[in-house]
């Protein structure tokens, strides 16, 4: 595969810039996308770099254009992928039903925006719900939810990874705030960590002669009886929930024994991490926990470190009002821990916001 | 010679208005609001604005308004008119959320032959957003989404919007194409485009070629030059179908 | 006085400090926030305020084109246009990359040597990547006016170039960017 970084290295630049380049190390052929803030410099650094590298784009007449055709991509074998936010996530998810049910890998980078309508152009977490279980589905989507650019990169290769060798559409999640700030990664091309990125293979346009070599390719996302779209679907599930332990990824700090828990994901994990450790070094047991897959959720991992922990709080924090609570919630259905929730749509937290709740509830 | 006054159906609190200098929009807006006052229909007027640099004039006039989602500007003021069709419905919008996302309601809005009026301002490029191509971008002409020149084997030639409304309406329609640099010319085609409206007869569509010297990084004179002597030059101004008889060209 | 928008979030704290900011704050730049290419009317006229004025320029496929916003800028021979380069950006991280990123700006007439890591920075980081900084300056044969260190490595950074270094103070993290 073509080296695009050469020599691992350092790098300043904002986490949209370091999508470019993840997805250009990660071996990605084509992007379609349409504009939307606060994702645009995604499409304009890889309209720059793409020419150098023998990569494709088109800019799409809107997001429903950019989502099929991304669909279209990755049904002819090659790595596609795009990227949106707020409504134009909105519009995706009908392209986004289609890849779940035709089993399609394609890659989407989320950068949240306020909602719901046009928002803010700048920041939220409001696009949780849309992003694990939006459209006509059952949510059969792998969501990472990204805090710091080293995750954007790192997820990115790991994304197309997951889409293409286990066939389910792929979603980072990011925000504004990840999009537009500017921090210190290192990147580096695949190979040279030892990770081997997986192969792209076409659903049509498979080659050989039909009739001869092979049968045609027939696909389909209907079905003419209900019983017949049970079976397919069910079947769907059980390899969702097979694979779920090799995708599942959480990070968890002192829950050995914790009085409240912080349970919060994506960029406000970055805050609940200092707030953890300043409320220790104040003699508070602050434990931390953060999903990085949203979907498929470490459900099990968080009944174990509540449980552990002997926590009779948790606090659940997150840029909207309920969506990361109620997948949560749903998960861990049972536990009887107390959840509080410190809910700030749109509005960025910081280290202040959850010590002065965390206080307040204890 | 009279001294220009400010139209009665503007908006004050709103002013000065958040558009850049040397922006066109401020010249279309102020012959519209002109119209408004002439055919005395501020009270049953409803503006709709899109989203992008159209957002901006969400508040600018003293009349009804409300702002839409991209491209969606058109079916809202259909559906308005379709429920009251006493009120004056004028969709405000540019080349993205006419001939990009909204495509698909303002081809299907013209083949209805639906009595709404739209205002498509077409400054070549996605301006709000940061200067991306747009499906009116000149062959050769750089933005931040074709940054080596936009070239048409790859993404086609810029869509001749009036040409294609023109094509699928029938003769009850008004379709026109004016200018920035042509004050005059340009009122008349907004006024023909709503008394259209008024009288019941069917679909009306100006496209007005503008400009936007932020995004083109242009100086004052090199505005004026690329819209004189290269828009215009690509696309036709002039009435393309008129129920009240031949106009000027 | 900016032609966009990167120093909205922090207008009001910079015009605390006597700074005259041209520019929309965020809160007028309706439904934009931060980003939006909305130009305030003043920075099409800002060589008319006396006293220096600093363009704060940015990024974007025309380079230093965007100057044909301000009036008269043809007609100002004070006018210096640099490019602040930071060799830890992956567009300019390299001696080529360097040379094609200022060669495609358009009339640059110095640099400024502004290599760092963010809140990672160290003496080293500096020194490695004005080097190469260095090398294209003097291969497109443009000075290199400066150095821009945050002021918290005074203390550690040893100038071995010939160019002085200035230490700056950062406002911009209270900006998000």
């Amino acid at each position: 595969m073509q080296k695009v970084i050469g020599e691992s290295k350092k790098s300043f630049m904002t986490g949209n810039e370091a999508a470019a380049w993840a997805c250009l190390a990660a071996g990605a052929d084509i992007m379609f996308g349409y504009p939307i803030t606060p994702q645009n410099e995604i499409m304009h650094y890889w309209t720059r770099m793409a020419p150098k590298y023998g990569k494709g784009f088109l800019q799409t007449e809107d997001e429903l254009s950019a989502g099929f055709t991304v669909c279209g991509g990755v049904q002819s074998g090659k790595k596609a992928f795009t990227a949106t936010a707020g409504p134009g996530n909105v519009l995706m998810q009908e392209p986004f039903g289609m890849a779940e049910a035709m089993r399609l890998p394609l890659l989407a980078i989320i950068q949240q925006r306020g909602g719901p309508s046009s928002g803010t152009v700048v920041y939220s977490q409001q696009e949780v719900a849309l992003t694990t279980y939006g459209g006509n589905g059952e949510g059969h989507r792998i969501v990472y939810s990204t805090s710091t650019h080293q995750e954007i990169f790192d997820y990115i290769i790991k994304g197309f990874n997951s889409a293409w060798k286990y066939r389910f559409p792929v979603f980072i999640l990011g925000d504004g705030y990840q999009a537009k700030m500017r921090e210190p990664l290192e990147m580096y091309d695949p190979e040279s960590r030892g990770i081997e990125m997986v192969k792209s293979y076409p659903l049509i346009g498979l080659g050989g002669k039909i009739g001869q070599d092979r049968g045609p390719s027939h696909l389909c996302n209907i079905y003419s009886l209900e019983e017949e779209l049970y079976e397919v679907i069910t079947k769907v599930q059980a390899e969702y929930e097979a694979i779920m332990p090799q995708i599942t990824e959480y990070e968890e700090k002192q829950c050995d024994d914790a009085d409240i828990i912080l349970l919060t994901h994506g960029v406000v994990s970055r805050a609940a991490d200092d707030a953890m450790k300043a409320l220790r070094a104040q003699g508070i047991k602050a434990g931390y926990f953060r999903p990085i897959t949203l979907r498929p959720f470490p459900q099990k991992e968080l009944r174990a470190a509540i449980a552990k922990s002997g926590a009779k709080k948790m606090l659940i924090a997150e840029s909207a009002i309920g969506q990361f609570d109620r997948l949560v919630k749903q998960e861990i259905y049972g536990e009887t821990i107390k959840i509080e929730n410190l809910f700030m749509p749109g509005v960025g937290i910081i280290e202040s916001d959850l010590i002065d709740k965390v206080k307040s509830v204890l | 010679m009279a001294v220009p006054t400010i139209p009665q159906s503007w908006y004050l609190p709103s002013k000065p208005h958040k558009f850049c200098p040397g922006c066109g929009h401020g010249i279309v807006l102020k012959a519209l609001g002109e119209v408004i006052d002439e055919l005395e229909i501020q009270d049953q007027f409803i503006f709709g604005c899109d989203i992008g640099c159209s957002l901006l004039s969400w508040n600018f006039f003293a009349c009804d308004s409300t702002q839409t989602h991209h491209g969606r500007t058109t079916p809202v003021m259909v559906g308005i008119k379709r429920s009251r069709p006493e009120l004056i419905c004028l969709g405000y919008m540019g080349d993205g959320g006419g001939y990009s996302i909204g495509s698909q309601h303002l081809l299907n809005s013209a083949v209805r032959n639906e009595k709404v009026t739209l205002i498509l301002v077409n400054n070549t490029n996605y301006g709000m957003t940061g200067g991306q191509m747009a499906p009116t971008t000149l062959p050769g002409q750089k933005t931040e989404t074709s940054p080596y020149g936009r070239d048409p084997l790859a993404t086609g030639y810029p869509t001749m919007g009036p040409e294609f409304i023109a094509e699928v309406t029938p003769d009850s329609a008004y379709v026109a194409r004016g200018t920035v640099s042509k004050y005059k010319q340009l009122k008349k085609y907004i006024r023909s485009a709503i008394r259209n409206q008024m009288e019941g007869n069917g679909f009306s569509f100006v496209e007005v070629l503008s400009t936007c010297p932020t995004n083109w990084r242009t100086n004052a004179h090199q505005t004026w030059n690329f819209l004189e002597d290269e828009m215009e030059k690509y696309f036709p101004v002039g009435e393309l179908k008129t129920p009240f008889g031949k106009g000027e060209r | 006085m900016e032609p966009f928008y990167t120093l909205r979030p922090i207008k009001n704290q910079l015009e605390k400090l006597n700074l005259n900011v041209i520019g929309y704050s965020r809160e007028d730049s309706f439904g934009l926030g931060e980003t939006g290419a909305m130009m305030n009317p003043r920075a099409r006229w800002a060589l008319r305020n006396e006293g220096d004025i600093i363009l704060d320029i940015g990024y974007g496929v025309f380079g230093a084109q965007t100057l044909n916003l301000i009036e008269d800028i043809d007609q100002t021979p004070e006018l210096k246009v640099i490019a602040v380069v930071n060799a830890s950006r992956p567009m300019t991280n390299s001696l080529d990359r360097i040379l094609e990123y200022v060669k495609g700006l358009g009339r640059v007439d110095a640099i400024v040597a502004n290599t760092h890591m963010g809140d990672e920075t160290t003496p080293e980081i500096i020194t490695a990547g004005n080097t190469i900084i260095v090398e294209a300056a003097r291969i497109l044969q443009l000075p290199v006016i400066y150095a821009a260190i945050v002021e918290e490595l005074k203390d550690q950074y040893v100038n071995n170039f010939d160019f002085p270094v200035k230490y700056i103070k950062r406002y911009m993290p209270s900006a998000m960017w």
